[in-house]
């Protein structure tokens, strides 16, 4: 057995952490090696050691049978291991040929005496992709300029990039997290070429479907260290859930029927463009109960993000209506919706969601300092703001060594929690939650799906938009599938089935499959 | 600018606004309107002739040169991904140097060698001088914000507050007084065929020398950074660093020189004010032009050749009030002396359209 | 794993937090400082070669800006200033603004208060000094609104606007000066001398100031309204909101101590200091200006820590987008730090007109260069009030000690400026002086990395 890559003893100590504790991880050639775990169990970082992005505090690596020190990602392409990130390392105002030359740029040979400042050759490289892009079946345009790429086609130039290097070992670190369900598929597909042509994948993503599509041998880590390694045909969805979090794990929350009230959000005909002049919301309508979760299904890119922020007042909309409980909303500014009675979950809350270097208690009242009893006219009323902040701590069980630590040294399931505690502590009538659980370990998300639902309980009403199905799924009363900017079906969520789903979000309307 | 897509991407850019012979038209439409201008406010006061008018244009070269040589530095800075506004303060201490330099080599090499030749040598040596002396205060710059993570705004004023507090001590100090006499400035340099041309000879040919530089370094920046393999990573830095750090290139060092190669060119702006301009130094003497290089850089959208329109603008804008003011002695020469700075800000807001800046600019690099 | 908290082990008394917060905070700039001094001492040696010049010239600052006659007085003149104009820079970078144009807001607010000054010949001080004063106060605000109108809806950004708008202010104070509000009788260019009833007090002049019953009823309805922010502020700590609870007691404490303290200093304190006064030398310069300072300054820290207004504007300065997504308007806090700092900047220009300069007046060569020096105290004292307060009188005493310097040793007084230089750098990048003096980084355990970071975001 021929193993293109062995890993022994893997450490790496992280301040406050231990990342990595004595893994070891093999990869045999040819084979396709997926590496399970959830958010936090330290796939990333053993990946970046493996491509030379970290160091390990211990351990050694052999590539081929041969041990080697890989000290920077250089070290890392010369012994032919090539990684596609999971968030995309390509520069967006470059083209595509200049993106997967860059770093080993070849240049017209009668300059070469000019060294770093002789004369670039595109065309040679241009050739090469093309090359590249028949023998392995991906499609794409060495000309294109890569902002302008849908995220598949982004993608493939990351997987070219790493063949033009020669590699021999690839690293795909979540690359289902920007796909849909059909796109995933295809992605599948081109792997099982890739490893028919002599390649080895290590695949490492947290979608327990996807191994068994997929993967020859499947690792499972959980808390730094790998707790086992299975074929397919050995394990069980279950078995692998409770491997990668250590105890039993319910994987569909137990929710209680919907009983859908008035009418709290209507959305009518909205039409709202992006930073880039595109429409990314394309005539949108829908209307979302008291008491009921709406989840907007779908991957990232196809306008949620712009939808989100046209509810929630930060960008204007070209066309269209919002109202909210009667209000129309459609051009307020933020705080007015807010007083409206909107809570607020973003995307990103480290940069959206958080003020990292206040206070827990200073980002527990972001929204509320200015009304009463927070504040009396200008003045701002502290005791009164540390009783509301030590009690929001407590019910919302948020471990923090006090109220005056900066949140940024709060880990991202107790920043998560910090938002949230502010959102739902108002009188909420409408809890919009963006993507409420990327990035987070299974406690801190049980703990938001249950909020979640609470909420809904209590009689707000809740649009969920989220590029994980299983939560679409697992949390929604109705189910609506965006698609380039357009709302293609809205779906009861009990009889929703999943190919249906994935269908819709790669665009494939029931009209168009009976042609 | 319209734009069609197709599915694998392509761009295919459709729009009029970037073709060469529209932004042509546009200058010579400018141009017309300021020549209408210009002779609206002398009328009855006498006649700006072709001599004034070739006067006038020649002028705008020479007044746009350091806002030129500031805006380059600035693209080399900016471009991959490093602020930095102490220009100024770099222009500032290269001019004293410059001055301090050509004044004090010129007494000792006027006793080995004909005076004339002294003359030349000692500037030659001024300028390269200054150029060092801009590029260590940019090499601090460099460290402060890349090793040492501070913000670069910061770095950049702490630069300028330095460059007034060195220059107005050595200035007191060793320059303000009882001082021989140095060999003044690089002469015009009156290109030999192509001065002769009618209307373009006075005009562009005859200059002097940093003028001429200035010219051949836009064409020398254009090169680097977009058909080298330098300048592509440069960019690559300036926009996604950790891109270009998943792909062996060293971000660090990559900021590192082209901070300093930026640090030189502003060596060379700062040359300007006392190697070409005048013979003398004063302590205030650099009055902004730093800041409206950056504002002319952000105008030409970090590209050398629309950062030299920038400053021609500016240039002209300054040489056109100047020959205004000849004329007009009864306008308080206050108002015409606000002028750039009134263009910058207009500049600045973005009404001759937005820009964007690079992606990661002023902000530190941590490889994790 | 993420859940588990960090345990620390933490100091049992509050006195003692707030202590050693109070010593990390001083260290590094005091360390900063002392670095500059010792890296200037060096560069004296080089251009005097002679080790006894240094000492000189330490011992000259310190004398020329401390025990000189006159010479405290002097360093407090010239720290006046320093406090309104780093106040202003402050107010800006808290909200995330660079304010670089402190010095044009400042030679508006100048002019400005000259302007008023000169205006109204025949008005009482009570209204007068006021009126000019919030002239300073208007100009700055007006000229720095400018740029952060356009910073706020265009996105120009302020290092650049702001320092074209100095150069235009330079300007337009030389125009205003030379042909609009030109004093004709004097030798020089310059604005005809403010009403002396506009005039900013020096302390010698208070005796004979309150002698007008005018101006001892202002001064008492200053006292009084002092009294009464005190009384408030005392009337919310612990132990006396228990002794005083009900609205009706409190309103008669406060009827209580205002009207004592106004009958007291109306009648009481004119009379007093007719009999005592401490300060007797006519050529002490002195004056009223520097309270003035004290207490903006407590007025500023109070806006930025304990108002809603305060809350925002350091919210916009820390993440403005997550202002925006918590409902803060980016664009009025913009405009408000920016109008605020300038107003602090024109007051500082007001006051140095109608109480410094000899003549009273604008001359057309006013040059001050406190600007640039206020961005520097600023970044010293971390944006801080009472750290601005103590830059700014570490400024004014070097800036003051600086002539008797050069007389006791020959070395220029614009070293002065290159020491200031090098406080800034050392400053700006602390770790150059950690690695000057082998300080660790400690790392506090609430301060820790963030676990965050090499999770799969």
């Amino acid at each position: 057995m021929a193993f293109a890559l062995q890993a022994t003893g893997i450490t790496k100590h992280f301040p406050g952490v231990l990342a990595n504790d004595h893994v070891s991880f093999t990869l045999e050639k040819g084979e396709i090696h997926a590496l399970l775990g959830e958010n936090g169990a330290g796939k990333s970082t053993l990946m970046n050691i493996l491509y030379g992005l970290y160091q390990p505090d211990e351990g050694e690596i052999m590539i081929d049978s041969q041990p080697r020190r890989i000290d920077t990602p250089h070290d890392a392409i010369s012994l032919g291991i090539g990684m596609v990130h999971q968030h995309f390392m390509l520069v967006p105002p470059l083209t595509v040929t200049e993106n997967i030359m860059l770093g080993q740029e070849s240049i017209q040979a009668s300059s070469r005496v000019l060294g770093k400042l002789a004369v670039l050759n595109r065309r040679s490289v241009t050739e090469r992709i093309y090359e590249l892009s028949q023998q392995y079946g991906l499609e794409v345009d060495p000309e294109a300029v890569v902002q302008d790429l849908p995220v598949g086609a982004q993608q493939r130039v990351e997987i070219i990039k790493a063949l033009y290097r020669a590699a021999d070992i690839l690293i795909l670190d979540e690359p289902t997290a920007v796909l849909t369900p059909q796109e995933a598929d295809e992605l599948f597909i081109i792997m099982r070429n890739l490893v028919n042509q002599g390649k080895s994948i290590i695949f490492i993503t947290h979608k327990l479907r996807e191994v068994f599509a997929v993967a020859d041998r499947i690792s499972v880590m959980r808390a730094g260290q790998v707790v086992g390694t299975v074929k397919p045909s050995e394990a069980t969805q279950e078995m692998l859930a409770e491997m990668m979090v250590g105890r039993k794990v319910i994987l569909q929350i137990d929710k209680a029927d919907a009983h859908p009230g008035e009418v709290v959000l209507s959305i009518d005909g909205l039409q709202v463009m992006d930073d880039r002049r595109h429409m990314a919301v394309d005539g949108v309508s829908l209307a979302v109960r008291a008491g009921e979760i709406l989840g907007v299904a779908g991957v990232q890119g196809n306008g949620q993000t712009e939808l989100v922020e046209a509810l929630t007042g930060l960008r204007h909309p070209l066309e269209g209506r919002v109202t909210i409980l009667g209000h129309d909303t459609t051009r307020a500014t933020p705080r007015q919706i807010i007083e409206v009675g909107i809570a607020h979950v973003p995307e990103d809350r480290q940069k959206h969601g958080l003020v990292l270097s206040f206070s827990v208690r200073d980002n527990l009242v972001l929204c509320t300092y200015y009304q009463s009893p927070f504040a009396q006219g200008i003045e701002l009323n502290f005791p009164v703001i540390e009783n509301f902040a030590e009690e929001l701590v407590h019910t919302f069980d948020i471990r923090t060594p006090s109220l005056e630590t900066n949140v940024g040294s709060l880990s991202g399931g107790n920043q998560q929690k910090v938002i949230v505690a502010r959102e739902l502590a108002r009188q909420v009538k409408l809890l919009v939650a963006n993507q409420p659980t990327r990035g987070l370990d299974v406690g801190s998300i049980e703990f938001i799906h249950r909020r979640i639902v609470d909420a809904r309980d209590k009689g707000a009403a809740v649009l969920l938009v989220s590029a994980e199905l299983d939560e679409i799924m697992s949390l929604s009363d109705r189910i609506a599938v965006m698609y380039k900017g357009r709302i293609l079906d809205t779906l009861e969520g009990k009889s929703a089935a999943r190919e249906q789903l994935g269908l819709l979000m790669a665009g494939v309307t029931k009209e168009v499959a009976h042609v | 600018m319209s734009t069609t897509t197709n599915t694998t991407g392509r761009i295919r850019r459709t729009g009029l606004r970037g073709t060469w012979w529209v932004t042509a038209l546009m200058i010579a439409f400018g141009l017309f309107t300021i020549w209408g201008l210009l002779s609206l406010v002398i009328r009855g006061h006498g006649v700006c002739g072709q001599k004034c008018i070739l006067d006038t244009l020649n002028q705008m070269f020479r007044v746009a040169t350091p806002i030129a040589f500031a805006a380059f530095c600035g693209v080399m800075c900016e471009r991959s991904g490093v602020f930095n506004i102490g220009i100024e303060g770099q222009m500032l201490m290269s001019a004293m140097v410059c001055y301090a330099v050509n004044l004090f080599s010129y007494q000792g090499l006027k006793n080995v060698m004909d005076p004339a030749a002294a003359g030349d040598m000692s500037r030659w040596l001024a300028l390269v001088a200054g150029v060092i002396s801009a590029v260590l205060l940019g090499s601090l710059h460099a460290v402060v914000s890349i090793k040492f993570k501070v913000d670069q705004i910061i770095s950049g004023t702490v630069i300028n507050i330095l460059a007034i507090g060195i220059t107005g001590y050595l200035y007191r100090q060793f320059l303000a007084e009882n001082l021989p006499p140095g060999p003044g400035t690089f002469p015009i340099f009156n290109i030999p065929l192509l001065s002769k041309i009618p209307i373009l000879g006075p005009i562009f040919f005859e200059q002097k020398p940093l003028t001429y530089l200035m010219f051949i370094l836009t064409f020398v920046i254009q090169y680097v950074l977009f058909f080298t393999p330098w300048g592509l990573r440069t960019r690559a830095v300036g926009e996604h660093p950790r891109a270009a750090d998943t792909l062996g290139v060293n971000v660090h060092y990559m900021r590192y020189v082209d901070v300093l190669a930026g640090s030189a060119i502003a060596g060379l702006g700062g040359a300007w004010f006392t190697l070409e301009a005048v013979d003398v130094f004063n302590p205030l003497m650099t009055n902004g032009l730093g800041f409206i290089g950056l504002a002319a850089m952000i105008f030409g959208k970090w590209t050398p050749f629309g950062s030299l329109l920038g400053a021609l603008i500016f240039g002209l804008g300054s040489s056109v009030t100047s020959t205004v003011s000849i004329f007009r002695p009864d306008i308080p020469s206050q108002f015409p002396q606000m002028l750039p700075y009134i263009l910058t800000i207009i500049v600045l807001t973005g009404v001759v359209g937005r820009a964007t800046p690079m992606a990661a600019g002023g902000k530190p690099y941590e490889k994790q | 794993m993420s859940n588990a908290p960090v345990a620390a082990e933490r100091p049992t008394s509050s006195f003692r937090i707030s202590l050693l917060r109070l010593w990390d905070a001083f260290k590094m700039p005091a360390l900063a400082i002392l670095s500059a001094f010792i890296l200037g001492g060096i560069v004296i040696l080089i251009t005097s070669g002679k080790p006894l010049t240094v000492l000189q010239a330490y011992f000259g600052l310190v004398q020329g800006a401390f025990l000189n006659q006159r010479a405290f007085s002097e360093t407090l003149v010239k720290t006046t200033p320093y406090i309104l104009l780093s106040l202003g820079v402050g107010v800006g970078f808290k909200t995330g603004l660079f304010n670089i144009g402190v010095e044009g807001q400042f030679y508006i607010g100048a002019v400005s208060a000259a302007w008023v000054g000169v205006l109204f010949p025949g008005l009482p001080a009570i209204i007068h000094l006021p009126l000019a004063l919030l002239a300073g106060v208007i100009g700055g605000a007006i000229w720095a609104a400018i740029p952060g109108y356009l910073k706020a809806r265009t996105g120009a950004h302020e290092v650049i606007s702001t320092m074209m708008m100095n150069y235009i202010a330079f300007r337009l104070q030389e125009y205003i000066v030379t042909w609009l509000l030109k004093d004709p009788s004097a030798g020089l260019v310059q604005s005809p001398p403010v009403a002396k009833a506009a005039e900013v007090w020096t302390l010698y002049q208070i005796p004979v100031r309150l002698q007008d019953p005018l101006n001892a009823l202002g001064v008492a309805l200053v006292f009084a309204i002092i009294a009464l922010l005190i009384a408030r502020w005392a009337l919310g700590t612990p132990r006396l909101r228990e002794q005083v609870e009900t609205a009706g007691q409190r309103r008669i404490v406060y009827l209580v101590v205002g009207v004592l303290v106004f009958l007291i200093t109306f009648f009481g304190l004119p009379a007093f200091t007719r009999v005592w006064w401490p300060f007797t030398d006519p050529y002490d310069r002195m004056h009223i200006g520097l309270f003035i300072a004290l207490a903006v300054s407590v007025g500023v820290w109070w806006l930025l820590w304990k108002t809603t207004l305060g809350f925002e504007m350091r919210t916009v300065g820390a993440n403005p987008s997550a202002a925006r997504y918590a409902g803060v308007s980016i664009t009025r806090n913009i405009m408000v730090a920016m109008a605020l700092s300038g107003a602090l900047a024109g007051l500082a220009g007001a006051v140095e007109v109608l109480g410094v300069t000899t003549c009273r007046c604008v001359q057309v060569s006013f040059i001050s260069g406190y600007g640039w020096d206020s961005i520097g105290i600023s970044l010293l004292a971390k944006n801080n009030p009472f750290g601005i307060i103590a830059a700014s009188f570490l400024w004014g005493a070097m800036g003051n000690g600086a002539d008797f310097m050069e007389l006791n040793s020959g070395v220029s007084k614009y070293i002065i400026s290159l020491l200031q230089g090098l406080v800034l750098l050392f400053v700006a990048a602390p770790a150059i002086v950690r690695w000057i003096f082998r300080i660790r980084a400690e790392r506090r355990p609430e301060e820790e990395v963030p676990l965050t970071h090499w999770e799969v975001k």
